[in-house]
């Protein structure tokens, strides 16, 4: 287990290092400096000049490569060159607003996921197991920014139950946090909740044709018996491989779902680098990104091994 | 993995007819099928079937809600929703086959070469590793928001984002076929590797390629209205179904139709194109699971 | 909020009731007010940003030793006067008194001098300050700039509100870009930035409004604070940010759209303040590149298009269908030109078209994503098209844009808004287009004319040479004025005594309890 433990963690690092290489590539691509974000349409060419100097902005880009290198070496990912803090800050005071919002769109999902495909997969066939089932699929079909937008005009503008947008810190006024965070929630898990359906119910209907299912069933036992204690524990390999892809998507639909609702979490401070080219934070901020989706990768790696010890060998 | 489709194809009397029939057999597909036809149709047919044009701006019949003149209502130009909409499955669904296309080509040259060429495995996939960790939409954001939001951008962007998957599974199918038995037979018989991995490999990879493609394409519709949300999908004034969403985005309270219906459209395509998938796969691959 | 706190905040609340508001008032003084805008500032350095969504907040926190008032005039603002010499080249300041910054201690001329010296190095907009030649304390509430020529728009320069010549701490304007603390002398101090989130900003205790005025007068005058807290929350999606406003969640929002406006108007819980004109709308042509080098062909496009089709349909209900370079309210308004504005005939359009060199290629409009500068570009699209002229549309974010607009590549159209100069005066209209800056292309009668008006002394002889330079806008077609917009303010009805200017201004303004 520990030689399979540092094999996997030692794959990251090629990973990372193209990622780095990648973010790099992009910024190079991307026209247009910091300054822009600064400047007016009535600015000079002069005027954009002198302040890249005085944003520091003019140092040839090779040196910025090795230089960044050295830094991310030593765990520092630069200073933002707008917000005026080391990117690492920057990053980490977002990153609890991102994975909460991740977290309970992902709680929320497996729950009502799990439950409408066992529930699918025991009643094969009838209708209920087609409403179900074509309510996972309208789910999964729905464009998410736009199913936020229906949100916020029913439920802020025209019953005005949850706020439209904005957060509210847990520490500051928990009721609000809530208040604040069950919209976007809702909008994040409703794609999650159809592909977690669908994935439950064909590993159900994998499991409920065998034969120790059956000789439970024979035994007389009663269904929710069967279903809880001998189905489900042998369908959550599948079900586990879905959460893993799923805890990686949703960082990537987390991005829009703070822009609809004016969150602060990574995504949006990425969006916003990107569009005011603060460089050191894009890259900062793509390389954390992808690394917790590649440790996420890696905990789900991790969790098949010590279930099935086949993987460790492969 | 694709022994099932390999017992599929080469049955009895004619394999194609057999084929159709099984597909035309599958509830999900005959469905998904009919509802993608329809929005295909509309957008072959917008000339004929639309009773407006859909650039020409009438300010004066703007923000207009359905009504019979306009079934869908108008925006804020004063163009007609409906017509708009129908002619912006043109340009979405043209964004999807280009897509369609480059990551079917790229993926399968990638996940072909890993494959296949053991030595280039490792360091392709641990790069296709990459791209695949760096998250798509954001890849798709700076590429659209800084090269421009044009047509070929969108594509080569949406392209670059569903490449890495596709190659991962042609890879799969191909680690899978390279080592059986009709393989090690055309090796011996010293067939070439560009002979190998289309006559024979490719061919069997096939099956889990089309379904990946399929679902591909369904993303990409999703994908072209987010990036469109974000103010970087294609430009005006050719309408696209995140475009049009995203022009009537100001205007959501007092004028819902506009960012309601192209979003019915979306949901009403992409649902088409799950369940086409689906069909196809039960019927081509029934291992594959989502 | 402790008891203790809370006995202090009514205490001093009832001691500002007596001593500022009359009694007839029923409101109590006090209380927050958040603010709904689109996006939060690149930087609260205000001398490295001319960017608008800076200014709304920075001109809270910092002031300048001269601001501009309601009418855009220079008046004292830090200083409380100002004395010329005769030959025009020295200007002597004298500060006000017992003015303190937000750390407490009192501004004196040490720190005026190391801001504008500050503002000369690495000020985005220190072309405002060329002019001068030495910076000097002269005791502790003196301050002498000499000039090196004499230039009658110095106050102007100075108190511009582009990227403001705000007074900061000494110790502050040694540190270098976007790199201080945010201390300065306004009414409002500085509590927090929350990049995505929001700005807050509260009263400043120790503000001492300039005793030279009685009342709030633009960006300058009486600037007294009746509320305790105000945070600027950014919502970049409109119906999130009216639906914050409905919800009682803000209470004001900085700018909804036309219809947005037009429901909320009916609804007695809302006032809404029509800020018109705020900005020209104005359509650059690249002078540098085929065939928008040909002035037969931008009059062919002038002509084809029709400005309240483009105005109503980007601005709904906000905006003037007026050609001239200056606001219609503006002293130098004049109709020079104007027979050639907003024609709409595309007959007359494709006559110039086949004096022109234009043989069908495709022309290229730039645009940054604005929704209203797209929807400019849209209506041009298609307005062209009639006339047989091929176009594709670029859109790309701020950054692209404004570096391919700034080069003579890449784009023959490019549109975006033009609000602080024809708030600045017809003189910064005019150097927009001097040495070929916004057409890439200089032309020599512009340049010309925009020199001799800024060496012009008398009004008349300035407006005898705005006319000559609106005429030559319109001859050459040196670019084209689509019209003015405005924007739309909304108050609820708790917010009270607010007036609405280019920055929503808070002070002055009371909450309803």
């Amino acid at each position: 287990m520990r030689n399979y433990l540092i094999r996997r963690i030692i794959s990251v690092l090629p990973v990372l290092f193209f990622v780095s290489l990648l973010s790099f590539a992009v910024i190079w691509i991307i026209p247009g400096d910091p300054t822009a974000a600064f400047l007016d349409a009535s600015a000079t060419p002069e005027q954009v000049e002198a302040l890249r100097d005085n944003l520091g902005l003019n140092k040839p880009p090779l040196l910025q490569v090795t230089e960044w290198y050295g830094q991310v070496l030593t765990g520092n990912l630069g200073q933002s060159i707008l917000m005026r803090t080391p990117v690492l800050t920057a990053i980490l005071e977002r990153l609890p607003l991102t994975l909460t919002l991740a977290a309970m769109a992902l709680v929320l999902a497996v729950l009502l996921g799990v439950a409408a495909g066992v529930f699918a997969a025991t009643r094969r066939g009838t209708w209920a197991d087609q409403t179900v089932m074509t309510l996972a699929l309208l789910g999964l079909s729905v464009p998410d920014f736009w199913l936020g937008l229906l949100l916020i005009v029913v439920f802020a503008v025209q019953l005005g139950w949850f706020p439209s947008g904005g957060y509210v810190p847990f520490m500051q006024d928990p009721a609000a946090w809530l208040s604040s965070m069950v919209l976007p929630t809702l909008t994040l898990a409703v794609v999650q909740i159809g592909f977690i359906a669908r994935m439950t119910r064909s590993a159900m209907l994998d499991v409920i044709n065998q034969d120790f299912i059956r000789t439970a069933h024979a035994k007389g036992l009663s269904e929710l018996y069967v279903v809880t204690r001998h189905g489900l524990p042998n369908a959550m390999m599948p079900i586990l491989t879905v959460t893993g892809i799923i805890a990686g998507a949703l960082l990537g639909s987390a991005v829009v779902v703070e822009q609809v609702f004016a969150l602060p979490g990574v995504g949006r401070l990425i969006i916003g680098a990107i569009l005011s080219r603060d460089y050191p934070l894009i890259q900062g901020g793509l390389l954390f990104l992808t690394l917790i989706y590649l440790l996420i990768n890696l905990g789900v790696d991790l969790l098949y091994a010590a279930v099935d010890p086949r993987v460790r060998l492969e | 993995m694709s022994t099932q489709a390999l017992d599929a194809l080469p049955k009895a009397q004619s394999p194609f007819l057999t084929f159709m029939s099984r597909l035309l057999d599958n509830r999900s597909f005959v469905i998904g099928a009919t509802l993608f036809l329809f929005v295909v149709l509309l957008a072959v047919f917008a000339d004929v079937i639309t009773p407006y044009e859909p650039n020409a701006n009438n300010f004066r019949a703007r923000l207009q809600p359905p009504s019979a003149e306009h079934w869908f209502g108008t925006d804020h130009f004063g163009r007609d929703i409906l017509t708009r909409v129908i002619y912006g499955g043109r340009l979405s669904l043209t964004i999807g086959i280009a897509v369609v296309i480059f990551t079917g080509v790229f993926g399968t040259l990638i996940g072909a070469a890993a494959g296949y060429f053991r030595r280039l495995d490792n360091i392709i996939m641990r790069f296709m590793d990459a791209l695949m960790a760096f998250p798509s939409i954001l890849l798709a954001i700076t590429v659209a928001a800084t090269l421009g939001a044009s047509v070929p951008n969108v594509i080569l962007a949406l392209g670059i984002a569903t490449t890495p998957h596709t190659a991962r599974i042609v890879r799969a199918s191909v680690l899978v076929v390279r080592e059986m038995e009709y393989v090690e037979a055309a090796r011996a018989l010293g067939a070439g590797h560009a002979r190998i991995l289309f006559r024979h490999i490719l061919a069997n990879s096939l099956a889990p390629l089309i379904v990946r493609l399929t679902y591909v394409f369904a993303s990409v519709i999703l994908a072209e209205a987010v990036l469109s949300y974000l103010g970087v999908g294609p430009p005006p004034p050719a309408p696209t179904f995140g475009g049009i969403i995203a022009n009537g985005r100001d205007f959501m309270v007092e004028a819902p139709w506009v960012t309601l219906f192209p979003g019915l459209i979306i949901l009403f395509t992409v649902l088409g194109l799950n369940l086409l998938g689906d069909g196809l796969r039960d019927v081509l691959d029934p291992r594959i699971k989502v | 909020m402790n008891m203790k706190k809370l006995s202090l905040g009514l205490a001093m609340g009832l001691m500002a009731s007596i001593a500022i508001v009359p009694a007839a008032f029923a409101q109590t003084p006090g209380g927050e007010i958040i603010i709904a805008s689109v996006q939060g500032p690149p930087s609260l350095d205000a001398h490295v940003t001319n960017a608008q969504v800076a200014r709304n907040i920075t001109l809270h926190v910092y002031e300048t030793l001269y601001a501009r008032n309601e009418n855009g005039d220079a008046v004292p603002d830090l200083a409380e006067s100002v004395t010329v010499s005769e030959d025009g080249k020295t200007y002597n300041f004298k500060l006000r008194e017992g003015v303190k910054f937000h750390n407490g201690k009192e501004m004196t001329s040490e720190d005026v001098v190391a801001s504008i010296e500050r503002y000369r190095d690495i000020g985005v907009s220190k072309t405002l300050v060329a002019a001068v030649d030495t910076v000097a304390a002269d005791g502790p509430y003196n301050v002498v700039i000499t000039l090196k020529e004499p230039q009658s728009v110095f106050l102007d320069n100075i108190s511009s509100p582009r990227a403001p010549l705000a007074i900061y701490p000494a110790e502050e304007a040694a540190k270098g870009a976007n790199e201080i603390d945010y201390i300065g002398t306004g009414p409002f101090k500085f509590v927090e930035y929350i990049p995505d989130s929001h700005v807050t900003l509260e009263k400043f205790a120790d503000y001492v409004p300039n005793p030279a005025y009685t009342e709030r007068d633009g960006l300058a005058g009486k600037k007294e604070v009746l509320i305790d807290k105000v945070t600027f929350r950014f919502i970049p999606e409109a119906g999130a940010r009216t639906a914050a406003l409905e919800s009682g969640a803000v209470q004001i929002v900085e700018t909804v759209d036309g219809p947005t406006a037009e429901r909320l108007r009916a609804d007695p819980k809302y006032i809404i303040h029509d800020v018109l004109p705020f900005a020209f709308q104005v359509i650059k042509f690249n002078h540098a590149l085929a065939p928008t080098d040909d002035v037969n062909f931008r009059k062919a496009v002038q002509a084809a298009l029709d400005m309240e089709e483009i105005m109503e349909i980007s601005y709904a209900d906000i905006n003037q269908v007026d050609g001239g370079w200056v606001f219609p309210n503006s002293p130098f308004a004049t109709s020079a030109g104007i027979d050639q504005y907003n024609v709409a005939d595309l007959e007359a359009a494709k006559a110039f078209l086949d004096q022109s060199a234009y043989n069908g290629e495709t022309v290229t409009f730039i645009t940054d994503n604005l929704r209203p500068n797209v929807d400019v570009a849209t209506v041009v699209q298609s307005r062209l098209e009639a006339i047989g002229v091929k176009m594709d549309i670029s859109v790309a974010d701020w950054p692209t844009t404004s570096k391919i607009g700034f080069t003579p590549n890449g784009w023959n159209f490019w549109t975006h808004g033009f609000g602080i100069e024809p708030f600045e005066g017809p003189g910064t209209v005019m150097s927009a287009w001097v040495g070929g800056s916004g057409q890439m292309v200089p032309d020599p009668e512009i340049d010309r004319i925009a020199g001799e008006f800024n060496a012009a002394l008398t009004d008349d002889a300035k407006k005898a040479l705005f006319t000559e330079f609106q005429q030559r806008m319109f001859d050459n077609m040196v670019a084209i004025k689509a019209g003015n917009y405005g924007l739309f303010q909304v108050t609820n009805d708790k917010v009270e005594n607010f007036v609405s200017f280019r920055i929503p201004r808070m002070w002055g303004v009371t909450l309803a309890q």
